[in-house]
């Protein structure tokens, strides 16, 4: 069989041949991007082949490499088979990067009070005189050190059977571990000696794309590591209809499988930086999205993507780590987040618990960014939600010089006119290779404000600035010019580009619309609003507001939780009152169908404009562009 | 019913005492209600539409009209003394053409319909970004003075032809793809670069009888309604032009005995039910559907 070696690092692996170098690189466990998931789409897992033989069909993906890549042997990982011994170089920017990962601090000040609890015991043997049986001696003694009481804790078999020799081979001297589940307390676990300190637990962020886990102590709460991995059902299909059509044609094992890898890779990761036994973890929380739930579960999702769109479940589930080959001790809990719809998943119920809006008074608008989006807008007495496509383009994807929030992406941009500069940071600070998502809404923002594009995102070709030029298909502008990047080309955005951006940000305020109007509240009964998504960390607020991405507040008044899923699922781990809230929150949160809503089209073509075709809704843009308008003229 | 909002008025043309050579000089807007009721402006104005290149344009057209329609400054003349048209819409059919340059000639042209007819003009440019920026310069200065309507202004490509309009003295047409959003914005974009509101106006684009008329119809309900409900960025006069009902099947394959009556009855419905929907300028091509759709406005005013 042939031998592929991956270069930078050496990396050697045998596979058969015909086999793609992609596979073999995830053979050898190196991660590629690979967006598309292997389809030959998205072009972003490029390789350059240094010698040996392989089958690449250069015209068909020649729009995704300039004729020098091509000279040096670049070739798309995904299309190109192994034909012979192979030595192939892997770019850096074709590996997957950590991505950059927030824990909320919003997360940290919750009380640890954990669903599962251990309990030290030490009992005397039975006699003659106290022959009471072994069950009960246990469950007196945690009842005696404030634990439930003795007829409150459900024993299971397992346990029962276990549990002569388990008490008797320690000297009658035990941890036991209790957990609370649906119907109660249950014994989950028993074992020798005192391992009180070794209680763990996992909040699991379920996406699409991305999976998230935290392990924390279930003792004290502190968090203990935090990994990531990409969701390996990508190789499925990218998004959730196809992973769902692939579940229809009979590959719901397959798809339960590959997520509980994922899964367990990232808690791998995060208990080998833990230093901890992933046999300790005795509670996982997991919040995703309904139809991720649904495969995590091996639960059919068939009937949610045709209508009438109906879920299997939609309440929380609580099962054991064995059924679904997560890797925890094998009796751990595992509960996972309840859902509103379809559309609406355990990860928006985990941004409702994170902001907290539930609790409260005053009217608070969620606004969770993605490819897919979902907007709650709400108090502690009623709530609504829709969720609708936003596309990816705010991800960085559908964008010439798109990427996700990894070292080397621009996150920041300010462009001044006089004299004209245009100032950017990046990720690490390290030369730019690309545009993450809120460093195009700096950049959407900033020409606008420097009246180089309209309202409608054209740009304007007619401007004397030599960094707006026609490029080879749209009118484009230059971010960074080439000698200034890692990549060895002007880093533009297209007219294209801005479209496609324009068309997401209005998705999403348009929805923003749909349930303020819904609700019959406008823009100043807002108390707060709330932004989750991979990119809610560093979003600049003003700009977001800028280009009308939210409708407009007081900045004061937007905060950002970054991965409210995890964060959520993370609060639900440490505290099971938070976690029982969960159900009621989820239950009475009402679901608006934007596509049966006749309004939304209309809402949806006057918010592709910036920041809305009606500017009374943005009084303090609309004074801004004047004045930007008035500079320009001077 | 009395509405808060107040149609712009556009003023399109000029006498001798303004500037230009006009014979006279047409206003539209000022309507306070809807179409033919109390309050509603002046009767709406009949564009008969001429072109510089007859290659594209409809044969059934030609052969009625004769001769002139080589000529585009005897087409404008014959439109005002024996058509009776308000205004004169003069398509530079000519810029069209692939590898298009004659810019000279553009000017001849509009300099051959303005000696030819002292009616109002409204000069329809070219429709390619490479050469929109020379010929609508060219248009623009060649009717300096004259206070014509420029089109057409669309949300991809207005800067142009707005450019001139500012330059000469000229207003535009804003067309938008029968969307009432669509059409707010465009007039919002114009401005915001320097066209004031009363030079604007708006053609929600209209399709064929049966071939989306329906679509345009109520787009202009729409827009009107809301204008007169006071939102000033639609408070603008209404073009409308079916122009392709010419070029439709049941025109094309009619039998030769009834196409004439056929071509002017199609475009005489979409005009006048645009008329009725608020346009306050219905371009037609046959010189009988003009003359029909006199009789039929003064009619429905009361007065035929």
């Amino acid at each position: 069989m042939p031998v592929v070696t991956f270069l930078p690092s050496y990396r050697k692996v045998e596979v058969e041949r015909g086999t793609t170098v992609l596979e073999a690189a995830q053979k050898a466990n190196l991660n590629l991007n690979v967006v598309c998931g292997g389809q030959g789409k998205c072009g972003k897992c490029v390789i350059y082949r240094q010698s040996g033989e392989t089958e690449f069909d250069r015209e068909k993906y020649a729009l995704f490499f300039t004729p020098e890549e091509l000279e040096r042997g670049a070739s798309l990982a995904c299309k190109t088979l192994v034909l012979g011994d192979l030595y192939v170089e892997i770019p850096e920017s074709t590996l997957i990067q950590e991505q950059k990962i927030l824990m909320e601090s919003k997360a940290a000040d919750v009380p640890v009070l954990p669903s599962v609890t251990k309990y030290y015991v030490e009992m005397s043997p039975p006699t003659l005189e106290d022959p009471s049986p072994d069950l009960t001696r246990l469950l007196w003694r945690i009842e005696k050190q404030g634990g439930p009481s003795v007829r409150k804790i459900f024993a299971p078999l397992p346990i029962l059977r276990e549990l002569s020799r388990t008490l008797r081979e320690n000297n009658w001297m035990v941890t036991a571990t209790v957990a609370i589940v649906p119907g109660g307390y249950r014994l989950i676990h028993i074992e020798g000696g005192d391992t009180q300190a070794r209680l763990y637990g996992a909040a699991v962020d379920l996406g699409t794309t991305t999976i998230v886990v935290t392990v924390r102590s279930l003792i004290d709460g502190a968090i203990l590591a935090v990994a990531s991995n990409y969701n390996r059902q990508i190789g499925t299909g990218e998004d959730i209809l196809s992973r769902v059509n692939y579940a229809r044609k009979s590959g719901l094992a397959r798809l339960q499988q590959l997520a509980a890898e994922s899964i367990n890779r990232a808690l791998h990761s995060a208990c080998n930086m833990a230093k901890i036994d992933m046999d300790d973890i005795f509670e996982l929380e997991i919040a995703g999205n309904t139809v991720m739930t649904h495969l995590l579960l091996g639960i059919d999702p068939e009937y949610m993507i045709a209508e009438p769109y109906v879920p299997v479940v939609r309440r929380s589930i609580y099962t054991t780590a064995e059924h679904l080959s997560l890797d925890a001790h094998r009796t751990a809990g595992v509960y996972f987040f309840p859902s509103v719809s379809n559309f609406i998943g355990g990860d928006v119920v985990g941004d409702i618990l994170t902001c907290g809006m539930g609790e409260r008074e005053d009217v608070s608008l969620l606004v969770d960014m993605g490819t897919n989006f979902e907007v709650v807008l709400g108090n502690k007495d009623w709530m609504f939600s829709c969720a609708g496509a936003a596309g990816p383009a705010l991800e960085g994807a559908e964008v010439l010089f798109g990427m996700r929030a990894n070292p080397g992406a621009i996150e920041k941009v300010r462009i001044e006119t006089r004299p004209f500069q245009v100032h950017y940071e990046t990720i690490n600070q390290i030369k730019p290779r690309g545009i993450c998502g809120s460093g195009m809404i700096d950049l959407l923002a900033e020409l606008l404000r420097s009246c180089f594009i309209d309202r409608t995102g054209r740009l304007d070709i007619t401007s004397s600035n030599p960094r707006i030029r026609q490029g080879e298909y749209y009118p484009e502008f230059v971010v960074v010019p080439k000698d200034d990047t890692e990549i060895g080309k002007d880093i533009v955005i297209t007219e294209n580009d801005i479209q496609n951006l324009i068309m997401s940000k209005a998705a999403i305020l348009a929805a923003c619309y749909t349930l303020m109007d819904a609700a019959g509240i406008n823009k100043d009964d807002i108390g707060m609003i709330y932004l989750a998504g991979a990119f809610g960390n560093y979003l600049n607020r003003l700009n977001a507001i800028t280009i009308g991405l939210i409708p407009e507040v007081p900045v004061d008044r937007i905060e950002t939780i970054g991965n409210g899923a995890l964060a959520g699922a993370n609060i639900a781990l440490i505290n099971r009152d938070r976690r029982n809230a969960l159900d009621t929150i989820a239950h009475e949160i009402a679901y608006i169908e934007l596509n049966a809503d006749p309004t939304f089209m209309d809402r949806y073509t006057s918010s592709c404009f910036l920041p809305h075709t009606d500017l009374s809704l943005f009084p303090t843009v609309e004074k801004m562009l004047a004045e930007c308008r008035l500079r320009k003229e001077e | 019913m009395t509405w808060s909002g107040e149609i712009d008025r556009v003023h399109i043309g000029a006498t001798k005492q303004e500037g230009g050579t006009r014979s006279r000089v047409c206003t539209v807007g000022g309507a306070k209600n809807l179409p033919f009721l109390e309050g509603a402006s002046e009767m709406p104005l009949i564009a008969l539409e001429i072109c510089d290149d007859t290659g594209s344009w409809s044969p059934i057209v030609l052969a009625y009209t004769g001769d002139v329609t080589r000529d585009a400054g005897e087409w404008a003349k014959k439109a005002e003394k024996e058509f009776g048209a308000d205004l004169v819409r003069l398509h530079l059919t000519s810029t069209r053409k692939r590898g298009f340059s004659d810019v000279r000639g553009v000017r001849t042209t509009i300099e051959a319909v303005l000696q030819g007819t002292g009616l109002p003009l409204i000069i329809e440019g070219s429709n390619e970004p490479s050469v929109d920026s020379e010929v609508f310069s060219a248009c623009g200065e060649a009717a300096a003075g004259e206070r014509a309507l420029l089109g057409t202004a669309e949300a991809d490509r207005y800067r142009s032809v707005a450019a001139a309009a500012v330059a000469f003295g000229h207003g535009v047409i804003a067309q938008s793809p029968i969307d009432i959003n669509l059409a707010k914005q465009l007039n919002i974009l114009l401005h915001e670069i320097g066209m004031p509101h009363d030079r604007i106006v708006i053609d929600p684009f209209t399709g064929a009888l049966g071939y989306g008329f329906e679509y345009s119809y109520s787009v202009m309900e729409r827009i009107r309604t809301a204008a007169l409900k006071g939102d000033t960025d639609l408070a603008m006069p209404m073009i409308s032009a079916a122009a392709d009902s010419l070029n439709i099947k049941e025109v094309r394959e009619a039998p030769q005995e009834v196409r004439d009556e056929t071509a002017v009855m199609w475009e005489f419905c979409a005009a006048f039910s645009a008329a009725v929907a608020g346009a306050e300028i219905v371009c037609v091509r046959h010189p009988r559907t003009l003359e029909k759709l006199k009789k039929g406005f003064a009619h429905l005013a009361g007065e035929g």
